[in-house]
């Protein structure tokens, strides 16, 4: 972390932004493998999310929007793009920004997985949402489908999401903090 | 104009970078994801096994009986050429292996690590063991994306094979599917078996999907039929891609 502070402002921006992206990059690539002891019903954790509720966490809601919608469009592309992810992915962004925690609330793990458990269940209810209204499933079935996935799904995501969140939330604050020193 | 350009001063970087990483993202989903799956396949690589010495040594009851198919199927072919019945020949498939699962929860998808090098294309028909289990979608240099029965969108013509009562089936995730019926009276009992039907354009007719497990006679607009796949939808590991 010294070695970080003693780089340019231009050359730290760049290695920040590397990181980032790397760590955006593995999401993703996780995101198609079942692991052992990450599958619950043949669901894998959501990974995406995780990463846009880390990064929305202290940020404004335009910038929680911009990463739901860039992750979203990259998620089109590996699944399907109707329904689009980009929707519940930038209201999450958003809401997990409006939530304001670091204000209230200074702990960090259990809000988080509690943040994460709250956010799938929304991205989830909106998939589900343009499902029915696309209208090439059945309605029931969406619904039941959708309480099988946002349940299992909410319950990996929050246990998974200190994994995600811990590192980088690390990361940004130190970043913060030597650019305030400077 | 000394506003616009403090405004520019202070915001252009986040602007710039905005811009870039939702052009990226733009991409990324306009080419499929390519990148992404060939990555992905880069990284698995090492960790995919081959077949082990257990799956290799498949009992002599199986090999008889495949050997029993293969004798009626020769002959099966040789009495539709002489009724001159227009099929080609059985092609060679490609052997491929799963690499990945659907990136998202929705969709019943499998990723397997062959390719367009291997000759894979969109609209291949995918065969595990035990039957049909879907068609390819989306093709990279070394991966492919394959649509699984079990979504709620594929739509299969299927047939019962002891009546020939017919039908299209409908994915209900995991391993059931709903077969409904043309026909308002099918003949149709449980246990009977499913394949896919002659009149199908999307997969060639005949191939294995499952087993009726409950029937609905009184479902309306049209009778239903529970089916239960036989091909392990959820473990599969290696599958075999023929050509359309």
């Amino acid at each position: 972390m010294n070695n970080i502070s003693q780089f340019s402002p231009w050359v730290r921006q760049i290695i920040n932004w590397v990181v980032t992206v790397g760590s955006v990059i593995l999401c993703l690539m996780v995101l198609p493998a079942r692991l052992p002891g990450m599958e619950l019903l043949g669901i894998a954790p959501n990974w995406l999310l995780i990463w846009v509720v880390a990064w929305s966490i202290k940020r404004t809601a335009l910038q929680g929007a911009l990463a739901g919608l860039a992750l979203g469009l990259i998620q089109d592309g590996m699944t399907s793009p109707q329904p689009t992810h980009v929707l519940s992915l930038a209201l999450v962004g958003v809401l997990t920004a409006r939530i304001q925690k670091q204000r209230y609330i200074q702990e960090d793990f259990i809000s988080v997985a509690l943040i994460v458990f709250g956010m799938a269940v929304v991205g989830e209810t909106v998939t589900a949402i343009q499902y029915s209204f696309i209208g090439d499933r059945n309605l029931a079935e969406i619904w039941t489908d959708h309480q099988r996935i946002a349940l299992s799904s909410a319950i990996l995501s929050s246990l998974w999401a200190p994994v995600v969140y811990y590192p980088l939330n690390r990361w940004w604050e130190q970043i913060n903090l030597i650019d305030q020193s400077n | 104009m000394f506003i616009l350009r403090r405004w520019w001063d202070r915001n252009g970087v986040a602007i710039v970078l905005g811009g870039l990483t939702l052009s990226a993202a733009w991409l990324v989903r306009q080419s499929q994801g390519t990148a992404l799956f060939e990555a992905y396949q880069l990284m698995t690589r090492p960790f995919q096994s081959g077949p082990t010495q257990e799956e290799r040594l498949t009992d002599a009851r199986v090999l008889e009986l495949k050997q029993q198919l293969v004798e009626l199927e020769s002959q099966n072919q040789k009495l539709k050429e002489l009724l001159d019945y227009g099929k080609t020949q059985k092609q060679q498939g490609i052997v491929a292996p799963v690499v990945g699962r659907s990136a998202d929860h929705w969709w019943q998808q499998v990723t397997l690590g062959r390719g367009s090098q291997e000759g894979i294309k969109v609209g291949f028909v995918v065969m595990g063991p035990g039957g049909l289990v879907g068609r390819v979608i989306s093709v990279t240099q070394n991966t492919s994306r394959v649509l699984l029965i079990s979504d709620s969108t594929s739509k299969v013509g299927a047939v019962i094979s002891r009546s020939r009562s017919m039908g299209f089936m409908r994915g209900q995730g995991s391993n059931r599917a709903v077969l409904q019926f043309f026909d308002k009276v099918p003949d149709v009992r449980r246990g009977d078996v499913v394949s896919t039907s002659p009149v199908s354009k999307l997969f060639p007719s005949g191939l294995p999907l499952g087993r009726v497990e409950s029937v609905n006679l009184d479902k309306s607009p049209a009778p239903e039929a529970v089916i239960e796949l036989t091909a392990p939808i959820s473990y599969l590991e290696w599958v075999i891609v023929y050509p359309e």
